[in-house]
């Protein structure tokens, strides 16, 4: 079963005169697998994850999620069926201690206390944070947060992740971390960044956006090797790649 | 801005003691609350020349301090803010009321005096029961017990959401107030002519967050509520709390 | 001005808790319940907004002074009276709790005399008045002035009536009240001022945000600044006036300071500071100190009482050290003992 099914999705912002057009006709689908949705500042990533979750209302097009179509009666079951991570973590995680968050999504979807705590327990385990579970949000790095807001969407158990640049803000060895623990979930995953190195790290599969649309979508490998492609929308060789190509032309 | 790291290290040093193993962080925390409320208004309840009944209702902050092994140097410094104000009412008591008690020595004591100092002693009674009950008890624990004594949940979703959103604002504002004194050393405040922008920008990123928090809350699915779970269930030691407290501060009340 | 826990009386502390939870109450079934979900976010970081921005110091011209903001009023011109009374309810319970400012007992005094003035007078009645027709920078301005200024007036006014009725200060009512108002006449003002920029920033970067901005609005020509100031004027001159009315015509009232007596508590200077209150309160005959005396007497206090009291203090934390200090050997023995085990 597809995850995700994006028919023909256009979107605009403003008004009728002042429009600006952010997506055009996109078309796109996924299934159990991790793709990258690489592309410059602005290009519409964060709209795209957006019309995702239902927070932006779609224009034109259709969005499915887990054979749902995205519709206001439909709302409630799709969003237990994506657990979205925010780019700043001091957003997303709104309760006092890291359990409480945890907790929050299944106690809104009416577990159990025993079941909850169950979820919450397996959730920071695979964040590799049960030694932070009752610690003070605001008393946690940067890398911990990000891993706590991981867990958070987790214990929705929900189908589908978005991730909206998981690696700003991060040092070398929380980002190292945080690859890692995104290899290890065996969830669909698509993750928008600039960080194409990242993205490399964590993905199969590359979708490019550029101008309102897609602009390229194939394996990793051949996406990101592309020089030309990648510079033609606005963007550069993963630094790995750069620096090896500068060492082996010396 | 010394304030705001003050204030920030404040917050920490409070979650930190109430974070704690010790036998007062152990208790329930609607028995705590229950307790601290009985004790304030049984302090404040003294009339003005009573000092001798109130001075006894110190037993309780004794015990509670010495066994709960909790530092006096943070409530000393907290008891400034309000000594302040208290001191500022009370000193005028011993001008007005001049009626000798009794004399000691070479020290004559008016009513004046005798109030004042009940007054003074209210209120650091007072603070320091407030202080007793936030140091061994966390914020989440405190609007659990909110909450099982009828406050509104709107209300305390709200009080959740403040207390959470403190630090993270503080950092903000610490950092804002810091580049613009790096920039403008001579300067003890914000010059008006920035007033609006600093405060209004600090404002509207603050309005766009609020945004953040209220979709990450409805795609977790935020029905009007946040659940509260009460990390330990009232035990024994809780009633004999409540019930052992009550009775001896009753006893000092009317003794 | 926060109240302390120490200054009210049961029966105040009741009454004040009681009024302002009843407030409280209101408010929250005012708010449309599907509005609700959507300002609680809202509600907790501007909150959280105003708690770090009452942290900032800001420099008053010609001063050497600092003011700060106004919670109340700001709140309340951006989320409305009602979700902003309640917002202020939780800032002052977090100030309470965390920061002794105020108390747990007083915490309803501080309610009424804070959120509900700032709230529902300033950023409730003068906010619409002044803005509910027409919204321009000027009419922002002289909305937070005025505002700010005439809740801190009735913040102050019963700060005082709640100290007197609780019977805990010898001070007359009239003197208490002569130094109470003017001093907070110039907060208030000062704490327009701030406020006034901070909303009319927002007013200009995103004016749908404030509280009962329509469209409409936009095409609204601007308040001239001559009307501006002949407004602001009228409204100094009504404030000034029914302070007036309480505080003395002597311009001694703000210097008045606590070092001033405290630098020279001799007996001459206790006579000196008898008669000027006395002066002060025949010029104040509008509201006589009758009833506000408690009829207790300090016939009843006696060294011996006081020293028994302090005795008993005494002993306790003596007999308290020593438990825990046997306690703590014990457990180090147990340790030792386990250890050679």
């Amino acid at each position: 079963m597809n995850r995700l099914e994006i028919e023909n999705l256009s979107f605009r912002y403003g008004r009728e005169g002042f429009e600006n057009q952010v997506l055009k006709n996109i078309n796109f689908s996924m299934g159990d697998e991790s793709v990258g949705l690489i592309g410059a500042n602005g290009v519409g990533k964060s709209t795209l994850l957006k019309l995702l979750t239902g927070l932006l209302d779609i224009q034109e097009g259709i969005v499915r999620i887990a054979g749902l179509e995205m519709k206001k009666e439909n709302l409630k079951k799709i969003r237990a069926e994506i657990g979205y991570v925010f780019q700043d973590s001091d957003s997303q995680l709104f309760m006092s201690t890291v359990y409480e968050d945890v907790a929050f999504a299944p106690r809104n979807y009416g577990k159990s206390e025993e079941e909850t705590e169950r979820l919450v327990l397996k959730a920071l385990e695979q964040v590799h944070m049960e030694g932070r579970r009752e610690r003070q949000i605001y008393r946690l790095s940067g890398g911990e947060k990000k891993l706590a807001s991981i867990a958070t969407v987790l214990a929705m158990e929900a189908g589908l992740m978005l991730l909206d640049e998981p690696s700003v803000a991060l040092d070398p060895r929380n980002r190292r971390n945080l690859i890692q623990v995104l290899n290890e979930l065996p969830k669909a995953k698509l993750i928008a960044s600039h960080d194409l190195d990242f993205v490399y790290d964590t993905c199969q599969r590359v979708v490019l956006l550029s101008d309102g649309g897609i602009a390229a979508d194939g394996e990793t490998e051949a996406v990101l090797t592309n020089q030309e492609l990648l510079e033609a929308h606005g963007l550069e060789l993963p630094l790995s790649f750069s620096r090896r190509n500068s060492i082996m032309g010396q | 801005m010394n304030r705001i790291s003050e204030a920030i290290s404040d917050l920490h040093k409070m979650d930190m003691e109430a974070g704690k193993n010790g036998w007062l962080q152990g208790i329930h925390p609607l028995p705590k609350l229950f307790i601290t409320i009985l004790f304030i208004l049984l302090t404040v309840s003294f009339g003005k020349y009573e000092l001798s009944g109130l001075l006894k209702m110190g037993v309780y902050l004794i015990v509670a301090f010495v066994f709960g092994d909790i530092s006096i140097k943070q409530l000393l410094k907290r008891m400034k803010l309000i000594l302040g104000l208290v001191c500022l009412v009370g000193i005028w008591n011993p001008f007005f009321d001049r009626e000798i008690v009794f004399i000691l020595g070479k020290l004559t004591v008016t009513g004046g005096m005798i109030s004042m100092v009940t007054l003074m002693v209210k209120g650091v009674y007072a603070v320091s029961a407030s202080y007793l009950l936030m140091v061994t008890t966390p914020m989440e624990d405190l609007c659990y017990s909110l909450r099982r004594i009828g406050v509104p949940k709107t209300f305390v979703t709200i009080l959740m959401l403040v207390y959470r959103y403190i630090i993270v604002l503080l950092k903000e504002t610490e950092r804002m107030t810091d580049a613009y004194m790096l920039r403008a050393p001579k300067q003890k405040g914000l010059h008006y002519k920035v007033w609006g922008t600093m405060i209004g920008q600090l404002l509207l990123r603050s309005m766009d967050r609020a945004q953040t928090v209220y979709d990450s809350m409805t795609l977790r699915g935020y029905n009007g509520e946040f659940h509260l779970r009460c990390k330990k269930a009232a035990g024994h030691g809780d009633y004999l709390y409540v019930v052992g407290w009550s009775a001896a501060l009753l006893i000092v009340r009317i003794w | 001005m926060h109240m302390a826990d120490a200054l009210v009386s049961p029966a105040v502390a009741g009454t004040m808790y009681a009024v302002s939870a009843g407030t409280a109450a209101y408010a929250v079934k005012k708010i449309k319940l599907e509005d609700l979900d959507k300002k609680v976010p809202l509600m907790g970081v501007m909150g959280a907004f105003v708690f770090a921005s009452q942290m900032i110091n800001f420099t008053i011209p010609g001063t050497g002074s600092s003011g700060h903001l106004c919670g109340g009023m700001l709140l309340s011109a951006i989320l409305g009276p009602h979700a902003g009374f309640l917002t202020m309810i939780a800032i002052l319970a977090i100030q309470c709790l965390m920061f002794a400012d105020g108390g747990l007992l007083a915490l309803g005094c501080n309610v009424w005399n804070m959120a509900f003035y700032g709230c529902f007078v300033g950023g409730g009645l003068i906010w619409h008045v002044m803005t509910g027709k027409k919204m321009t920078k000027g009419r922002i301005t002289a909305a937070s002035i005025i505002g700010c200024m005439l809740s801190l007036q009735l913040g102050a006014f019963s700060v005082t009536v709640e100290t007197m009725i609780s019977g805990i200060t010898e001070l007359p009512f009239s003197v208490f009240l002569s130094v109470m108002q003017p001093i907070h006449l110039a907060i208030g003002l000062v704490e327009g001022l701030i406020t006034a920029a901070v909303l009319v920033f927002v007013y200009e970067a995103r004016p749908e945000t404030l509280f009962g901005y329509q469209p409409a609005f936009g095409n609204a020509g601007s308040m001239s600044r001559k009307k501006t100031v002949a407004l602001l004027a009228v409204a100094a001159i009504l404030i000034g006036g029914a302070v007036s009315l309480f505080a003395s015509g002597n311009p001694d009232g703000l210097e008045w300071s606590m070092e001033k007596v405290a630098g020279t508590a001799e007996l001459s200077a206790n006579g000196m500071i008898y008669r000027m209150a006395e002066k002060l309160q025949g010029l104040t005959a509008l509201l006589p100190d009758y009833g506000f005396q408690t009829s207790e007497s300090a016939a009843g206090t006696s060294f011996s009482g006081i020293a028994g009291g302090l005795i008993v203090l005494a002993v306790c934390l003596l007999v308290c050290l020593a438990i825990k200090r046997l306690k703590h050997t014990g457990a180090d023995k147990g340790n030792i003992g386990n250890e050679q085990n």
